[in-house]
């Protein structure tokens, strides 16, 4: 006898999520925080709809380096004065949004492993409009940066060939590994003198991961070093708008492209 | 991971540097050409020393455990793995020293709890194995201890020595040859009445013996290892266990044993002289702990309490 029709399965489509990208890079001043704000320019540029939140914890600077005077920040949504989607910044220039950290406050370090699953259940929740959400992490590999590093649905760890970024990068790579194992995490190499010499550092790092960890991070993209990139940071301005045609350029938004493979 | 560079004019002294500095273990990740030379990134990971989820217990052990009333702090070192091995790490295990020309063996205990038999045992199975014991009894305070004793000795063709006093016990002991093995049966010792404390480490002194306290299976816990305590204070050095077939639980001995510190060495299972001894291995100890007895309460037709025993 034929099923009934109405047995027929029901295919539910889901709700499109944002897809969630979390940027670290264990030691500081390898360029994160640019290269979160580059990223999200670019894939605004390529007609993304993307939020930027500073995750920074307890030394934000996304605003900082932009130039902007934020009315909230996340301080604010944790504490309850306002709802996330009020306290997200049009940046205008940029084409993104843009969810301000609390520089000094610590705010999201002093968040217990539950409540800050609540904040981050809270953060995809109320996303549902963009295509991409960037976190942009803390330096350091503490716990909440840990535990958002883990949450989120691709890691992009900023590295470049000093040996401390190098083994720092390792450290978050490694513990990545046993809190999210087989996530998706990818490398991208920042400061490189060429491509060749980039994919080289990446070469080392991924040796590394493949020897200790049995594990395989991708290489996201190399971006050259570039003397633009400071006079941008120095103007608060975005690099894709000030020097569009420049190397680092380039190689964010090839960056950016690699991405949605 | 520890990552290091090493910069040489050649390929060769690098990798002398990364081996001596780094070692065997050390991993190349890259090398490449730099002015005057070559350069290696090693890198170490050191043994991370990530512990295996701890085992998860099984159950029913969990339940024998319980059941015997194996002391708390015992149980999570007795819950996961083969439990005979556990045991072995978590108790002293021994055997008695009764090979010729070892001290010799004086036997004390609380009143009735088996030293008596007990020596009759050891002496019956060292008389079997073909060797003669000299055998002593310091138990002038029993009636009757001497006679029970004395009907062993004379089935097994061997003398007995009464000498209850230290100085007796000393010229007897002279008289011991070609190192025979010697089996001292001493008298009945509260380890709580300095007296009798004092009483007994006269004999040992004199016999200059390994005191073996002699404990009856089945006690309280806390009772048996109280007891273990003060008799490890008053000397004795090894643990024997008795009516390890008819106890139900076994906690008081395991308690006995691992708060004294006492190995645990003979095991009473039975009635026979020969056969009612055996040595109390961490294998023995395991399979009488899986074994959950109770009484069933139920009345046998002659009207005494029937008992539910564990095969085995």
């Amino acid at each position: 006898m034929p099923a009934p029709l109405m047995d027929a399965p029901v295919m539910i489509v889901p709700p499109a999520n944002p897809r969630q990208i979390a940027i670290a890079s264990g030691k500081g001043g390898v360029g994160k925080t640019w290269f979160a704000i580059t990223l999200a320019h670019a894939l605004a540029r390529a007609g993304r709809r993307v939020l930027l939140f500073d995750a920074d914890i307890g030394l934000a600077n996304v605003d900082v380096q932009l130039g902007l005077t934020p009315v909230h920040d996340l301080g604010s949504v944790i504490a309850g004065r306002t709802t996330l989607t009020e306290a997200v910044q049009r940046f205008a220039p940029g084409g993104f949004d843009i969810l301000a950290g609390c520089s000094g406050s610590g705010a999201l370090s002093a968040l217990d492993p539950a409540h800050l699953d609540r904040a981050l259940a809270a953060l995809r929740r109320e996303t549902m409009r963009y295509d991409l959400v960037l976190l942009d992490l803390g330096a350091g590999v503490e716990r909440a940066v840990r535990q958002m590093a883990a949450s989120a649905d691709t890691l992009l760890v900023l590295a470049t060939d000093e040996p401390t970024s190098l083994t720092d990068a390792y450290a978050v790579l490694k513990l990545h590994n046993s809190d999210r194992t087989g996530g998706d995490a990818r490398v991208v190499i920042n400061q490189a003198a060429t491509h060749a010499t980039g994919e080289r550092t990446y070469a080392n790092l991924r040796r590394a991961c493949t020897t200790f960890l049995q594990r395989d991070p991708r290489l996201a993209g190399v971006i050259r070093r570039d003397d633009r990139v400071r006079d941008a940071i120095r103007r608060q301005a975005l690099l894709l708008t000030r020097h569009p045609s420049c190397a680092a350029a380039l190689d964010v938004e090839a960056a950016a492209q690699a991405l949605e493979v | 991971m520890r990552l290091k560079l090493y910069q040489a004019p050649n390929m060769a002294e690098a990798m002398a540097r990364v081996r001596a500095e780094l070692g065997a273990e050390a991993l190349i990740l890259g090398t490449r050409r730099v002015a005057g030379g070559i350069e290696v990134t090693a890198a170490l990971e050191p043994a991370t020393a990530e512990p295996p989820p701890p085992p998860r217990p099984d159950p029913d052990r969990v339940a024998a455990l319980g059941f015997h009333a194996v002391p708390a702090d015992l149980r999570p070192l007795l819950d996961t793995g083969a439990l005979d091995e556990a045991l072995a790490k978590a108790l002293p295990f021994s055997a008695l020293p009764l090979a010729t020309g070892d001290k010799p063996l004086l036997l004390t205990g609380p009143p009735g709890a088996g030293k008596t038999l007990t020596t009759a045992r050891l002496a019956t199975r060292l008389v079997m194995a073909g060797t003669r014991p000299m055998v002593l009894t310091a138990d002038g305070r029993r009636a009757g201890a001497t006679e029970q004793l004395a009907a062993f000795t004379r089935l097994l063709g061997i003398n007995l020595t009464v000498a209850s006093h230290p100085v007796t016990l000393g010229r007897a002991l002279t008289r011991r040859t070609d190192g025979a093995p010697v089996l001292i049966d001493a008298s009945g010792c509260d380890p709580f009445d300095a007296a009798q404390v004092e009483e007994l480490r006269a004999l040992t002194t004199t016999a200059a013996a390994h005191v073996a306290v002699v404990l009856p299976a089945g006690l309280d816990p806390a009772e048996a290892a109280d007891l273990a305590v003060a008799y490890a204070e008053a000397g004795a050095s090894l643990l024997i266990v008795t009516r390890l077939d008819l106890a139900h639980r076994l906690g008081g001995v395991v308690a006995a044993a691992a708060s004294a510190r006492l190995p645990l060495t003979e095991a009473g299972i039975g009635p026979g002289a020969a056969d009612g001894l055996v040595r109390l291995t961490p294998a023995i100890l395991a399979t009488r702990l899986m074994q959950i007895r109770k009484p069933t309460h139920a009345r046998a037709s002659d009207g005494r309490p029937s008992y539910d025993r564990a095969a085995g």
